[in-house]
Parts: C-alpha cells; structure tokens; sequence
C-alpha cells in the first residue's frame, strides 16, 4: 500500500469517526442530560402536553407554575388526563413548585381543539386582585389565551379549582400578551377579523377583570381596516415598563424581517384612537429594523444598566438596552439562524444593535440532531435575582442557555441544560424527497424564572416541565449564595 | 497499487455531478423558453426568501407583455387554515417586491395549483415611475408551505389570470413547484 493510498484511508477514517461522533450527538432515552452550571432539581411530565409559556407566581406561601400549551400533534390531538381518565385538548397545566424537587401536577385546564399552534392555550400570565385596581382582593387573576379565537380570565385563587371569570372571543388569531399587574393594563396579542393581520396588539383596561374595558386596537399602518398596499410583518409580542416606564417594547416578526417598535405607552393608551396611519404612527417614538434573515420573538427591556468599562466616561455610562430573541421554526438548520440580539435604545430615535449570541453548532453537531435548532425565547421575569444580569434563552434542541449580559456589549455563555429525551418526547421530522426523515430531540420552547432563583424550562416536543438552578461560576454571576 | 487516484476521481466526478444537480434544480436557465414563456434572470434583491423564478411573456399569446415571479416559502404559512383569506393573498403573496401601493380589484378567490389549494386575486398596482398595472396575486399551501406567484401586466385582469394560470398549470412548472416545496 502506498503512502498516499494510506492518506486516503486515514482520510477516510478520519472522515467515518466525524460522522459517528455526529450520530452520538443524536439523544437517545436513558443518556443523561448534557449540562455546564446548571442542576436538575425536579420534572414534571406535563401530561406529555407540548409546553409554550411557563409563569411562576408567589401565591400565598406556595408557588404554582402555570404553563401554556399548544394543540396536541397528529399522533396524539387530545392526550389523556390522568386525573380525569378522559382525553383533553391541551390547555393551561397547574403544577405547585412550592418544593421544585417534587412538583405537584394539580389541574389541567383544557384549550381550544386543534392541533399544534391552531390549538391549546399558549399563553398565561397571572396577577393577584389585590396588586390590580379593582380586583378581588381575595382572587388570584390567570389571563390565558384560548387557542386562536380567545383571551380568558379565570381565577386560580384555588388552582386546583379554577373559575372563569370573563372572555374576550371572536378573534382570529392569539399570541404573547402582556399584563401589567399594578395598573391592569393589558397588551392582548389579537387577531382583530377586520384588521389585515393575524396578529396586532388590542389594548385593555382589565383593572376589573370581571369588566374588561378596550382602550383600543393598535398596529402598523398598513394593518388596519381598510388599508390597501404592501401589509407589514405582524406582530409577535410586546413588553411594557409601565407607567414609570413609559414605554412598551414590540417586537414584529418571528423568523423573518422582524423588527424592534419603540412606543410612548402614555400616547398609546391616551392618543386618539381611531385606527388611522396618523393615530397609529403617533406613539411610536422608532422602529429598528432587523435583518430579513431575523424576526422579533421577544423584546425584552432593561433600561439603566451601568456598563463597567463605560465608568469613567462623562456621558453614557448607563445605557438603555433590549434584548430581541428570534424564533427559529424550521427542523434541522433549514433557515437563517436565529439567535440574540441587544440592541442599545438610549438615544431612542437611533437605536443599534451592539452584540449577539448564538449556541456554536458544532459544540453539539446541533443542525444533524433533529427538530429546531436556535433561539426561541428568554426569561421576561423582572425580579431582582437575574435582572440585568442573567438571562436565560429557550434555544430548542440546544435546551437552555444562561449567558451573563451584565456587559451587554460582550454577553457571555455561562452554564446550558439540555434535558434527556423521555418515552414522550415527540418526532421531528424533514423532507428527504418524498419521504419524512425524523428524530427525536428535545425541544426547549420557553423558560421563565422564579424570584428564589429557579429556572423553568418546558419542551414543544413533548418532555415536560424541567427545574433547574444555577451552579458553579454561573451562581456567582448571579450573586446568589 | 494505486487506487487513490480512482478513489479521489470517483468523489470529484460525484461532486461535479451532485453541484450540476442541484444547479439544475433551483437555478433559473436565463434566456429558455418555455411556449410563449421565457426563463429571466430573477430581478429582486435579497430578501427574507430564497430567489425563486421569474419568466417574460412578450408575445400575442399573452395579451403584451406580462411578468411572473413564482418561489416557495418554506414554514410560512398557517399549518392548519392554509391560505383561508384574501388578506393572507395581500400579506404573502410577493406584491410588495414590486410594489408598496397596490389595491385589490375585487375579492380573491379559491385556486388549485400543482395539487396545493389557495387563493387568487387581481390588483391594481402604481409601479415605479407612476405607471398603473395589473397584478395578480396567487398563494396555495401545503401544510406549513407556502407557492407564491406575482404577475404584472397592462392587459385586463381576467386575461392576465388565465395566462398565468395556464402557465403555472403546465407539467414542466408543476413538477419544479413540487421539487421546490418538498426539496427543503
């Protein structure tokens, strides 16, 4: 055998052990999870529901995780509740985290039928009556979506037993509201059916859940009733500051030309309101274009974060930042990435991105693994024991990624979890041909935090509710003891 | 004995062939004709979507001259509902490559194409320069997949429709349609 035959095989060789370390990326049930800083405290299995939105609320001396699902899949439209023995079209789980080492899987509520994102009830926030200014001291208000034709109030005072309490119906479409808990203003993602879009923002006063008030139906010009001509990128959701604040945070798009819609929120809730171009151009303060490659998932804000190595600079040491998470929808790499982004709003008429993040794919052979791979969603809790400095990104089959952003110009990779696949964990699938090509991975859809410093992540594919903590280096980044 | 010359030959002539494959498959031949059709060189910048292809109808058969531009939009489109109303034809349907001002004529309707179900509809578009044109709008789906097509033209709406769906009926355009929705 000559030398350059022998180069030949090594080459070959070389080129199978790539290949096979590729294939022993692909999870299988049984392998343990994949972790840097982070520690599994407790599961739930979520009655194998595909997860959305987790929201962790203090109630009372409990916590209870109140987690959005999206319909059921083809192989499974309505799963089995075990507590009940019927079959229940996904909906909202109720599970006390009181103890995060056991969850306790209280209720499930059901959604609307229909299957993936044309069912279930993705998303939930919660505030206490007493927080909001004409509630029932004694309520617990949960405001959920209802698949696509709805916003429900109930109230979860007993979460075991909720109680509706009103409905917002005859929608097209819902998506990622946000609820103001100390004023009950309500940024309710909607599908208005006279509106050119599946998605724009209906603004309520739900002070009163049991009365919801509309303040009005909101857009980009070129959305409303009536408009003719090129219809702009819908909307996927926004964030407010409040009145303090003054300001709400929008992001449009999800995985294409998506932007970030800076607004003054005291001329969104008190300007004129009739949905002309001139009335809903005049809140906006700007508009930050992303690339066509890139849509705005969340929008997350953090106003005042001090920058180190901007200390000593007579302006701008404080900066005004928003963190844009993308949304990656198609299996195994079939698009642009999608990933973080931080942009820097202080100079809010000329607002630029300053960095971003991404999970490297060949730390984890991510685009052979199957399903989506890249960002989803972050954390959007404000509570003091992360805010502004760590968050955390849903980032599909790369699970969760902690990355330290209190130098938001250099955020850095501190800590990922990426849970074992289970017996429940759902297929993805592509295109081979005329063939479905699937594998098995997990999927982490979102993650939230709770104030005591836990991490909540759910799986659309299926593999439940994961708890976690911070360990190692990235505890200290946090501060936590 | 020296076989890796034969070894290194094979993968290069594999690679060649693959790339001319797949050359084949999504680049558009500028300059074939297709009837009346001919294959142009796609116009638009880089956007959100891969290019897809865009063909001139220049003679009689076309009622003057007309252009289209069809593409895929792989994961776009409402897994469930499909393409259920006129204003998803208005959001989707590549209009605004052309143009930002364009009003529909009248309401859309339903359409099959390449065995994927959707919607039609005609517009009056102000391109560039001021000109008004007719455009029509086409969107069908497959699942979570989206075919578009764009077609511009000064001709009457109806004539402009039956040309273009004649044209995106043909076996030749149903086939790519079908490579390209299931090729991702």
């Amino acid at each position: 055998m000559s030398g350059r035959f022998k180069l030949a095989v090594g080459f070959s060789i070389l080129f199978l052990a790539g290949s096979g370390i590729a294939c022993a990326q692909q999870q299988v049930i049984g392998a343990p999870p994949e972790a840097l800083n982070m520690k599994l405290v407790g599961t739930s299995d979520l009655q194998a529901r595909s997860g959305y939105q987790p929201t962790i609320h203090h109630q009372g001396d409990r916590w209870i995780a109140y987690i959005g699902h999206h319909g059921g899949s083809d192989d499974i439209p309505t799963p089995v509740n075990p507590q009940t023995g019927k079959a229940e079209p996904n909906g909202t789980s109720i599970v006390d985290v009181t103890d995060p080492s056991q969850p306790k899987y209280l209720r499930h509520l059901p959604g609307q039928e229909g299957k993936y994102e044309s069912g279930g009830a993705q998303m939930v926030r919660i505030c206490d009556g007493k927080s909001l200014p004409k509630g029932d001291r004694n309520a617990v208000y949960m405001l959920r979506t209802f698949g696509s034709e709805a916003h429900e109030i109930w109230n979860v005072a007993d979460p075991a037993n909720p109680v509706l309490i009103t409905r917002i119906g005859g929608l097209k479409d819902t998506h990622k509201n946000w609820w103001e808990c100390d004023t009950g203003i309500a940024f309710l993602v909607s599908g208005a059916p006279d509106w050119r879009t599946r998605r724009m923002t209906q603004v309520y006063d739900l002070s009163d859940p049991a009365h919801p008030q509309k303040i009005r139906d909101f857009g980009l010009p070129g959305q409303e009733p009536g408009s003719t001509g090129a219809v702009p990128t819908e909307l996927h959701g926004p964030i407010s500051t409040g009145p303090s604040g003054n300001r709400v945070y929008f992001g449009y798009g999800t995985n294409k030309g998506g932007f970030l819609q800076i607004v003054d929120r005291e001329k969104l809730l008190n300007g004129p309101k009739e949905p002309t171009p001139e009335n809903l151009r005049l809140p906006e303060i700007s508009r930050m274009p992303m690339s066509a490659f890139n849509g705005a998932h969340t929008t997350f804000p953090m106003p005042g974060m001090p920058i180190a190595e901007f200390a000593k600079d007579k302006d701008g040491k404080n900066r005004d930042i928003v963190m844009i998470v993308d949304e990656a929808i198609l299996n195994e790499c079939a698009e642009p990435r999608q990933m973080v982004w931080f942009a820097d709003v202080t100079v809010e008429n000329r607002p630029m991105m300053i960095s971003n993040y991404t999970v490297p794919e060949a730390s984890g052979s991510f685009c052979e693994r199957g399903g989506r791979f890249g960002s989803h969603s972050s954390n959007e809790s404000m509570a003091p024991v992360f805010y502004k400095k760590m968050a955390f990104i849903a980032f599909f089959n790369a699970g969760v990624r902690a990355l330290d952003i209190r130098d938001p110009y250099h955020p850095k990779e501190v800590g990922y979890f990426i849970p074992a696949i289970t017996a429940a964990t759902d297929k993805r699938c592509v295109k081979i041909g005329e063939r479905d090509r699937c594998k098995v991975a997990i999927q982490t859809n979102n993650v939230e935090t709770d104030e005591r410093g836990y991490i909540y992540i759910v799986d659309r594919a299926n593999t439940g509710l994961h708890i976690l903590e911070l360990t190692g280096a990235a505890r200290s980044v946090a501060g936590i003891q | 004995m020296r076989r890796w010359p034969i070894v290194a030959s094979a993968i290069a002539v594999l690679g060649v062939l693959s790339g001319a494959a797949a050359y084949q498959h999504v680049a558009p031949r500028d300059g074939e004709r297709h009837g009346a059709w001919q294959e142009i060189a796609w116009p638009f910048p880089r956007d959100g979507w891969p290019a897809g292809k865009a063909f001139r109808c220049g003679t009689g058969a076309c009622g003057g001259e007309v252009e289209l531009y069809v593409r895929p939009k792989i994961g776009f489109c409402n897994c469930d509902s499909g393409v259920a109303d006129d204003d998803e034809v208005d959001r989707v349907a590549d209009l605004d490559l052309l143009s930002e001002h364009f009003a529909p004529l009248a309401p859309g309707q339903t359409v099959r194409l390449a065995d994927l179900a959707g919607r039609i509809r005609a517009y009056d578009i102000k391109m560039a320069g001021g000109s008004r044109h007719t455009a029509i709008g086409v969107a069908v789906s497959h699942r979570c997949d989206l075919l578009v097509a764009v077609a511009h033209g000064q001709g009457e709406a109806s004539e402009l429709r039956r040309v273009v769906l004649d044209f995106l009926a043909t076996g030749e355009m149903t086939r790519w349609a079908m490579a390209a929705m299931e090729g991702r």
